[in-house]
């Protein structure tokens, strides 16, 4: 018994060094993607951060078209892709809420496409699929390097600045008013930095996953905005573990994988935190 | 470990700290009444909100230790003007002589629906930020702090909901921690967005204690207000705004059927 379930949720990650990186690349992600998460949710930018993981792309595209499959230029083409978009979204930020909306979307679809067209013109439909849902078991040792190197300095800038951003995130006329700003850059900063280190990992399509659905699922069980952050971290592992378990044993890609357990643990969060609301919506019908 | 390397890059951004906020570390000088010119002048202000001009040609001056509201109506252009005074709208032309702006001695409130009441803080933590020049972006706070949050707690009524989110509090009690906050602020240019709107009558009352307590301490308080008996009340100066300054004095002689009825023809 003990044997089966060695097997079953150790034994993949001991014979295999494959399952290892991609192992501790997901943790490595997963924690930094908690409290950026956190905070992409309390500042009501989820839809914002989605742009940016597409924003990823063409310039990632790009940069595998010109240098192949190495790192440093994919990273450095998403990077500057990024960026880009970024600030003409906070060029957008400026008109009113309603074409904000439609702005944000225009910036999805278009480099969406763009990223596509690119890498189907110059590669293969592999490498189609390879950049929207990534490739986490393909993950080496210098890609886990580079996700290390993100997830500390990550860790490391939130922990110093961590009162200034949660203010901004808040309020930032206040932060304002007494002297503080490059808060929204700063963050901004950090999310497109973690965006581009997932992207070989999770894909254009899923990068975003493993920072808003373990933030979401936190969000049902605390109101406390550390714990949230810390709980967002551990669910994002929980599901980088599971995920990368059910794709080996049941065959699956990982990435979607992985995504598919975050999910699923916001799903249960949210039953049982509203288990209360359902129930009465059951019992006296529709009226709150 | 990790803890101890923080502890020790704390300390040497310190200095990196002092830069990027300055103005923190020298606030103390302004604590007590603000003597300093603390008046604003506006002088030739248009905005562009499109096509469309939301002010126009405005020019004036808001004295030092004066209580102003600024009546008019929808699409008058008041909150713009706030928005300019605060530094927070640029306008297209004309400027803004405000010399406790660049010192961060001014506090600007919005209107309620700015405000994100879905937030997870709570009222203490709220109001806690009107000591933000006490420890800035990265000290930690003295625990003497307390006592002052509490008593502006109790200024306002809130000592009971210390600890509560202010998703479970009403709009009245909402506004009375952002006061609050304002109390430890102590800014000697206060801007409030339509404080009074939507909340109950004992916290108008409270909020227009907290106002006479300012404008007795010599603060410039600024106040867009929608009830014109309140402005007669309470404020003794007046701006009477429709894109352009209509009227705007002593509240008495400005707030004329006459002036009224302009402002509407002309909004």
């Amino acid at each position: 018994m003990s044997l089966s379930l060695y097997a079953l949720l150790i034994g993949p990650f001991e014979g295999f060094s494959f399952m290892r990186i991609a192992l501790v690349a997901c943790l490595a992600l997963a924690l930094a993607n908690g409290p950026l998460g956190i905070l992409l949710l309390l500042r009501r930018m989820a839809l914002d951060g989605d742009v940016l993981s597409h924003a990823v792309m063409p310039g990632a595209a790009l940069g595998f078209v010109y240098a192949g499959h190495s790192l440093l230029a994919l990273s450095a083409g998403g990077l500057a892709s990024g960026v880009l978009v970024a600030g003409l979204t906070g060029l957008l930020g400026r008109t009113k809420p309603a074409r904000h909306d439609a702005g944000l979307v225009a910036f999805y679809l278009v480099t969406l496409a763009l990223g596509v067209t690119l890498v189907a013109f110059f590669g293969s439909n592999v490498d189609t699929v390879r950049v929207l849902f990534g490739t986490v078991l393909a993950i080496d040792v210098r890609a886990l390097l580079q996700i290390a190197i993100v997830s500390t300095l990550t860790m490391v800038v939130l922990a110093l600045f961590y009162r200034p951003m949660a203010v901004d995130s808040f309020d930032p006329v206040f932060l304002r008013m007494v002297g503080g700003h490059g808060m929204r850059g700063l963050f901004a900063a950090l999310v497109l930095l973690n965006l581009v280190v997932s992207f070989q990992a999770f894909g254009t399509l899923l990068a975003i996953g493993p920072m808003l659905l373990p933030a979401a699922a936190a969000r049902c069980w605390t109101h406390r905005p550390g714990i949230m952050m810390v709980l967002a971290s551990g669910f994002g592992m929980l599901s980088s573990y599971a995920g990368l378990l059910l794709s080996y044993h049941r065959n699956l890609p990982s990435g979607p994988a992985i995504v598919i357990v975050a999910g699923a643990i916001y799903g249960v969060s949210l039953l049982i935190s509203n288990i209360g609301n359902f129930a009465q919506i059951i019992i006296k019908g529709n009226d709150p | 470990m990790l803890a101890a390397v923080i502890t020790s890059s704390r300390a040497a951004l310190d200095s990196a700290a002092r830069t990027m906020f300055r103005r923190n570390f020298n606030g103390d000088q302004l604590m007590g009444s603000p003597v300093a010119d603390n008046g604003i002048e506006v002088r030739e202000i248009s905005v562009r909100h499109g096509r469309r001009l939301a002010l126009e040609g405005v020019s004036g001056r808001f004295e030092p230790g004066s209580l102003t509201a600024i009546v008019g109506p929808n699409g008058a252009g008041k909150s713009t003007l706030l928005n300019v005074l605060a530094g927070l709208t640029r306008p297209y032309r004309g400027e803004v002589v405000c010399s406790a702006r660049a010192r961060h001695g001014l506090a600007y409130l919005p209107q309620q629906t700015e405000i994100d009441r879905d937030y997870p803080v709570t009222v203490g933590e709220i109001v806690g930020l009107g000591l933000w020049r006490n420890f800035g972006a990265f000290r930690t706070p003295a625990p003497a702090l307390a006592d002052r949050i509490a008593e502006a707690l109790g200024a306002v009524g809130l000592t009971d909901l210390i600890d509560r989110r202010i998703a479970e509090l009403s709009v009245g009690q909402v506004r009375r921690a952002f006061f609050a906050r304002l109390l430890l602020l102590d800014a000697e240019v206060l801007l409030l967005d339509e404080p009074f709107a939507a909340v109950d009558a004992g916290t108008v009352d409270v909020l227009l204690a907290l106002l006479a307590r300012w404008h007795a301490q010599r603060r410039t308080v600024i106040a867009v207000v929608h009830d014109l008996d309140q402005a007669r009340a309470h404020f003794p100066s007046t701006l009477i705004l429709a894109r352009t300054p209509v009227a705007w004095g002593e509240t008495g002689s400005v707030l004329t059927d006459r002036n009224l009825a302009k402002a509407l023809s002309t909004a």
